[in-house]
């Protein structure tokens, strides 16, 4: 939906319905259009998160040290980073 | 046949609907067809229309702009659906389809924006087309035209009406009524 939204066509949505029902797919798509938009606006802010991998409180300037500037898993690097 | 079948507007929960249902058709945007769809998921339909309806008719900042911004959205998320419709508030205020067309244009050098409408067309072009020009040079340049809070306002908008530009884009819809354009 986001990388390449003329792929989500009429068979994709006709392969979803063999795994998901109507509601779940709903459901699916709202979350996933929602968090396109808001995820966007979000990185143009540079906010970092309040907490730690594992539920510490950290300021903004830690966190960045912590979360680094790309999206990635925490296995790579976040989690030995906050300790 | 439709993606994903519309729900029969008589079959819809009437209690939580009807007053949504009421305001929407006041104001065109977004028409039934949006409740007989998102209304698949319990509770989406409600949820979704108050933050849609929160963010494009009330709030601080200038509804005609809104509008010429949700539409210029529609450039970038190509959503046949959301692209037709037009605010009834908007048109009551004012608002023509040829200024509708300036702002989907080359705004940059129209005289009839002011550099807040302008820095405000910018921030919806930027957000989803180049969004790390929207960095903190962009934002200290937002601030001399307005609030915090109306940027949060306009941020928030943007993101979420895009977002369900880019969901209702693949079901490639039309608004239900032809003549709502």
């Amino acid at each position: 939906m986001d990388t390449n939204p003329d792929k989500v066509d009429e068979e994709f949505y006709l392969c979803l319905k063999d795994y998901y029902s109507t509601e779940e797919i709903i459901e699916l798509s709202a979350f996933i259009g929602f968090n396109i938009g808001f995820h966007t606006w979000f990185g143009t802010l540079g906010f970092y998160p309040m907490f730690t991998p594992d539920g510490r409180l950290v300021d903004q300037e830690e966190s960045a040290r912590i979360y680094g500037e790309k999206p990635i898993s925490h296995t790579k690097g976040a989690i030995e980073r906050s300790q | 046949m439709s993606i994903i079948e519309p729900i029969p507007l008589e079959t819809l929960n009437q209690k939580n609907l009807e007053y949504r249902l009421n305001l929407a058709r006041d104001l065109l945007v977004p028409d039934e067809l949006f409740f007989q769809i998102t209304a698949h998921a319990p509770g989406y339909a409600e949820a979704l229309f108050d933050a849609m309806y929160q963010s494009h008719a009330l709030g601080e900042v200038d509804h005609t702009l809104k509008e010429i911004i949700r539409i210029r959205l529609t450039q970038f998320s190509k959503d046949t659906y959301f692209s037709n419709l037009r605010s009834k508030k908007a048109q009551d205020l004012g608002l023509t389809e040829e200024r509708i067309v300036a702002g989907c244009g080359n705004y940059s050098d129209d005289n009839q924006f002011t550099s807040a409408e302008k820095w405000a067309l910018d921030y919806a072009s930027l957000m989803y087309s180049n969004p790390k020009m929207v960095n903190a040079n962009f934002y200290n340049e937002g601030k001399k035209l307005y609030s915090e809070a109306n940027i949060m306002e306009l941020g928030a908008f943007i993101a979420f009406h895009y977002g369900m530009q880019m969901f209702m884009r693949t079901l490639k819809l039309l608004p239900l009524n032809s003549s709502n354009q």
